[in-house]
């Protein structure tokens, strides 16, 4: 028998907002968080712009992305702990190392630090250890999961920890992701491959999923949590129920390396086993949350996927891009815009998608471009497709007591 | 592709010939793939370091300009710890689920785990199951290096099973070659920077990463096959399999 997931904790550290309340804020004011680079000097290179987070607490350990997941799991205990034991499901970002390490690995007088928490995090911390902080800060004693599928990684650690609640083999966890590729090696070998926006003097505009003047994503940095809990535990227990996750799919391109499949293969294939694993039917989709990333691929063929899943209703049901705000936050993607989502279904309203003037002829849906819109939608598919053709959906809904 | 890559495809192109599978599994093959630490060749570090450094250490003037035309624009794809996933998806046309995590023996087990759930729940027929590890780099060996304690044999290793439930098996003809009669998962969590978990491993080659498990299975000539596993990141696990 398999249980109903609520959702009843939400955490967030993001280029908008370091709190829920002001990520929605923002969110549906249409905020961009895109700026120039600050965490560096990004001298030449021809990518200088970028979604920073500026919060106080992001530089306490060296790797930033530890300091994001630790503060957003932290907001996502505060409405209080499930019974039972819990687990964690954390998608995480790459272990890309410290240039200025490396080069001072090279002195003729070099030794390593001593201390083993100096140790660990010299010239490139394991990204994993976030995994064993935040399972030991929060006593979460079940097996953690990680999820290296790249830009997919937030949701599918979304969608997992899902399965695993209702499958019964956890209790409760607490599940999301966290990245920041933010330095010199993340934005230089982005930038080598001519995946992001060189939109230098206007930052805030670079950002423009479905415009037909996109250029290449914005990276971002954050991390996003949530805690899932059954839905019947978390109604005993008197927990807030701020949304349900009703169903989950994945599945691989099995094509490009960095492209995706023509036709969305896919990408419909995840969208379409979320919808199945929901036990709903594609007409009760109201809204998409897309992974649209702003790049010339990935948005025309997300439409035709979008378009193969819903057929004629395609043109009628609203489509939303968060990156257009907040960039692409790569491993924390899937997370971060499921709470984006799951804010807009409590507030009746569907963020905006800025910067989008000119819209693509390959992208005709209706994208909610400029200004966010007063909406009454139940049913929300979350996308995110990744680097090497790994795709992720999951159906969020909302939940009255 | 990198090392890794290969060691990946060539362990599920193996696995797969050995079921008796061919090369496009489909809609209903999921991957549950553990993968070993980023690798990072001492080569490309060298390019890099050397475009890179100025009389007063790093240069980012250099690096955006010299660095940046001088490395491998795919070395960025090599980095990826979801590459290994990619390239089996694409030479195999997997287009079924996939698990896809990181980094040593105990995530093996934790992508075991899926697997096994994935065919209990009738969500794939066949399940490839894998751990690959390129350990013999630059960064591993630094990584390995600074440990308590430090771990100095490490090998490159890949390896697959193919699982698939019993009534699919039999439908299809299939050779069993293994029973999985029990298996256990644990967690200890801790505070990776104030504990050193000493790892230990029976049944396995501890130097092989997530990748120890599948090899041994793979090499193992005995009707029976114990693993048990002490990981350094406070998973314990252990296994018994039935060889036939």
């Amino acid at each position: 028998m398999r249980r109903r997931v609520a959702v009843t904790g939400m955490g967030i550290v993001c280029p908008i907002g370091h709190s829920t309340e002001q990520f929605k804020a923002n969110l549906l004011a249409g905020q961009s968080g895109v700026g120039p680079i600050t965490l560096f000097d990004p001298a030449e290179l021809p990518t200088r712009i970028a979604a920073e987070v500026h919060w106080d607490g992001a530089n306490r350990l060296r790797d930033r992305k530890i300091a994001f997941a630790l503060e957003a799991a932290r907001q996502a205990m505060d409405s209080g702990r499930p019974h039972g034991e819990g687990g964690l499901s954390l998608g995480i970002g790459l272990e890309l190392f410290s240039m200025p390490d490396l080069c001072a690995m090279r002195r003729p007088d070099f030794a390593m630090p001593a201390g083993l928490r100096d140790r660990l995090t010299f010239l490139q911390t394991p990204s994993d250890l976030c995994v064993h902080m935040i399972s030991n800060e929060h006593g979460l004693r079940r097996p953690p999961l990680t999820h290296v599928s790249a830009c997919a990684a937030g949701t599918d650690a979304l969608g997992t920890a899902f399965r695993m609640v209702a499958d019964g083999r956890y209790d409760w966890m607490l599940a999301g992701g966290t990245d920041s590729m933010i330095n010199p090696l993340g934005v230089g070998g982005f930038c080598r491959i001519g995946a992001t926006s060189v939109v230098n003097d206007q930052p805030e505009r670079a950002s423009r999923p479905f415009d037909a003047n996109r250029s290449g994503f914005v990276l971002g940095e954050g991390a996003g949590m949530l805690l899932l809990e059954p839905l019947d535990r978390a109604f005993d227990r008197g927990a807030t129920v701020v949304a349900e996750i009703a169903g989950y799919g994945n599945s691989f391109d099995a094509w490009g390396i960095s492209e995706p499949h023509p036709e969305g293969r896919g990408a419909y294939q995840a969208m379409a086993r979320a919808v199945k694993d929901a036990g709903i039917t594609v007409d009760e989709i109201d809204c998409i949350n897309a992974h649209g990333t702003s790049t010339p691929k990935n948005d025309s063929v997300e439409t035709l996927a979008i378009k193969r899943l819903l057929g004629d209703r395609a043109y009628r049901v609203p489509v939303c891009a968060t990156k257009s705000m907040i960039g692409h936050l790569i491993s924390a993607a899937g997370a971060v815009e499921a709470i984006a989502a799951i804010l807009s279904l409590q507030s009746h309203c569907i963020h905006p998608t800025i910067n989008l003037e000119n819209l693509d002829p390959l992208c005709d849906l209706d994208y909610v471009p400029l200004r966010a819109r007063r909406y009454v939608h139940h049913v929300t598919l979350s996308n995110s497709f990744g680097f090497g053709g790994q795709n992720a959906s999951i159906v969020l809904k909302a939940v009255h007591a | 592709m990198g090392v890794q890559d290969d060691l990946a495809v060539v362990a599920a192109g193996q696995a797969a010939a050995s079921a008796g599978l061919g090369n496009a599994l489909g809609e209903r093959a999921g991957l549950y793939l553990s993968v070993g630490y980023l690798p990072f060749e001492q080569a490309d570090v060298d390019v890099l370091f050397e475009n890179s450094v100025d009389e007063r250490g790093f240069s980012m003037q250099r690096f955006s300009s010299q660095a940046y035309d001088a490395v491998n624009p795919l070395l960025t794809f090599r980095c990826l710890s979801n590459m290994p996933a990619f390239h089996i998806s694409a030479n195999f046309n997997v287009q079924g689920p996939y698990f896809v995590t990181y980094p040593g023996a105990g995530q093996f087990y934790i992508a075991l785990d899926q697997a096994y759930h994935a065919l209990s729940t009738g969500t794939v027929d066949i399940a490839i199951v894998g751990g690959v590890a390129h350990q013999r780099n630059f960064l591993v060996h630094h990584h390995f290096g600074r440990v308590e304690p430090p771990v100095h044999a490490l090998s490159d290793a890949g390896a697959c099973l193919i699982l698939e439930s019993a009534a699919h098996a039999r439908r299809r003809g299939a050779t069993v070659r293994a029973h999985l009669s029990q298996y256990d998962l644990h967690y200890e969590p801790h505070d990776p920077f104030e504990t050193s978990i000493v790892p230990h491993e029976t049944g396995a080659d501890s130097g092989m990463g997530p990748a120890s498990l599948p090899v041994a299975l793979n090499r193992n000539r005995q009707p029976v096959l114990s693993h048990d596993l002490v990981a350094a990141d406070g998973i314990r696990a252990s296994s018994v399999w039935e060889l036939l």
